[in-house]
């Protein structure tokens, strides 16, 4: 798990994808943080979120799916149609490879988002740690459903439009159920993370535990899965 | 304790049914050849001990573990068919990383050692992509006994070599059997079989026809035996006699100068036609028995 972890890691580094979306995400947050000061002691307070955040949560709420999903929706699906999953699966358990890769994906989100609390961190002298494990309970789900779609597709180019899809058409529904007063979609809301993220309490950890189960499943097909 | 036991193991695609309930028993210690045409099932077989692909049903044990235990992982080296390498790695970083998923990382030295027993130490910083089809075959070996494993697969391990390199794996098998490893092998060169496995088991339509030793398969399919004499020149007086005796003896008798073949149906003939030439003062120089090859078993099948 941790070597697939390590590897899944590396490889995202490696990307010139993903070197952009990272400059993009400091610079969110950089300019977010910046621009916040002009409006220091009149905006202090954004629906129970610091100003300072806000650029970057618009940007991980709005884009963070459709980020994973274009750097990771091959995760699994090319080790399976290029068969490397067959080395894979004949030396470590198939839940391992889910977990290494998803830990590996995780590691890359929590150092791209930690780094950017630190640079808001730099204006703002604190640093708001309820926001970061907020934002990252969002990323979480969304790393946990990039997997699953990459286990469920196991053609890389139909994850890749698969992934474009799941991420314009995942935020849009978030807030349309967020608005919805329609009787039956009320309830879909609460199996989507988003109704949990805008509680100012600690309600966001729920989606830590939709992620566990969206990985349970990923493991459960790749099981039953013949490579 | 045995390093392979299966028991009625069946795999279906829909309809269509692959591997047809097959139970065997392999020792350890064994090489164990694996024959059989294409599309007998050989690589569906292999493919669900090393748990690339999951039997419809029936069960096996790897060493003693039961089959689908991921402990038995460690223990296991597996070379799949139709698998690739990544690309972007080197023959080194492979087998590192490799090592490390069986939960065994070796050592840069033993990566080099294990790469030079497949003949590709000079290239180990050299990226996969580049590779040869050849090169690439024997990383897949190489990577297989990186982490010392006590049971190893090879689907096909010398399928696409130069003669060199076959010799080379050959000698790398022979060399894993003396360390105590089981070899579970499967090939399309029946004399590479015929040379290395200490026991075959030969699969039709999904279903092991025959198994045994070689000698256990020769015994099964030896019907008929051809058997080459070279002998003294006969004399004029005893020519007819012998000829007659030696046409009610077998078939196929060809003769020529100081030389006959036959083919008899038992090695009891054998022993009756020296006499025989004996009792006619003739000398025998040479007798060949020719034994079926595993070709002309396989063949026959």
């Amino acid at each position: 798990m941790y070597e697939i972890g390590k590897r899944e890691f590396i490889n995202l580094f490696k990307s010139f994808k993903s070197i952009t979306i990272v400059v993009l995400i400091l610079t969110a947050s950089f300019y977010s943080a910046k621009f916040s000061r002009l409006f220091e002691g009149e905006a202090k307070d954004f629906n129970g979120t610091d100003i300072q955040y806000l650029g970057l949560l618009v940007l991980i709420v709005l884009f963070g799916t459709i980020f994973i999903m274009s750097l990771s929706h091959d995760t699994i699906s090319r080790e399976i149609h290029e068969r490397t999953i067959r080395f894979l699966v004949t030396k470590t358990s198939r839940a391992s490879i889910i977990l290494g890769k998803f830990f590996g994906i995780l590691l890359f989100w929590v150092i791209c988002l930690f780094t950017s609390f630190i640079l808001i961190g730099i204006f703002t002298q604190r640093i708001d740690w309820f926001i970061f494990f907020q934002t990252m309970s969002s990323l979480t789900f969304q790393i946990a459903l990039t997997i699953l779609v990459s286990v469920l597709v196991p053609k890389p180019m139909v994850t890749m439009f698969l992934g474009t899809l799941i991420g314009i058409l995942f935020p849009i529904l978030g807030f349309w159920l967020m608005t919805t007063e329609r009787v039956w979609a009320v309830w879909i809301k609460y199996i989507t993370p988003f109704y949990y993220l805008e509680q100012p309490n600690f309600s966001f950890l729920v989606i830590f535990l939709f992620s566990a189960i969206l990985l349970l499943i990923a493991s459960f097909i790749l099981n039953r899965r013949d490579c | 304790m045995k390093a392979i036991e299966t028991k009625q193991l069946r795999k279906s695609y829909g309809k269509t049914e692959i591997v047809k309930g097959i139970s065997l028993t392999v020792e350890q210690g064994e090489i164990f050849g694996f024959l059989g045409r294409n599309g007998a099932g050989k690589s569906t077989f292999i493919n669900m001990l090393t748990g690339i692909i999951h039997p419809t049903s029936g069960s096996f044990s790897l060493l003693g573990m039961e089959g689908g235990d991921n402990m038995a992982k460690k223990y296991i080296g597996v070379m799949p068919d139709y698998a690739n390498l990544y690309g972007s790695l080197t023959a080194m970083a492979h087998l590192k990383y490799f090592s490390a998923l069986s939960g065994k990382p070796a050592a840069k030295a033993v990566c080099m050692e294990v790469l030079q027993q497949v003949g590709l130490d000079e290239h180990y910083n050299k990226k996969t992509a580049k590779f040869s089809f050849g090169m690439k075959k024997k990383l897949g070996i190489a990577q297989a006994i990186i982490h010392d494993p006590e049971l190893v697969f090879l689907d096909e391990p010398t399928s696409g070599l130069d003669a060199e390199s076959v010799l080379h794996i050959q000698r790398l098998i022979r060399d894993l059997q003396k360390r105590g490893k089981t070899i579970f092998m499967t090939s399309h060169n029946l004399n590479e079989v015929e040379k290395l496995c200490t026991r075959i088991a030969i699969l039709k339509e999904g279903r092991i026809v025959q198994s045994g030793s070689m000698d256990e398969l020769r015994a099964a399919f030896r019907s008929t035996i051809n058997v080459n004499i070279k002998h003294s020149p006969i004399p004029a007086s005893q020519q007819e006699s012998l000829h007659q005796w030696l046409e009610e003896a077998g078939s196929n008798l060809e003769l020529n100068d100081g030389e006959i073949t036959i083919t008899v149906e038992s090695e009891q003939k054998i022993s009756e036609m020296i006499r025989a030439f004996q009792q006619c003062r003739v000398e025998i120089y040479r007798v060949h028995v020719k034994e079926p090859s595993l070709e002309d078993i396989f063949l026959e099948l």
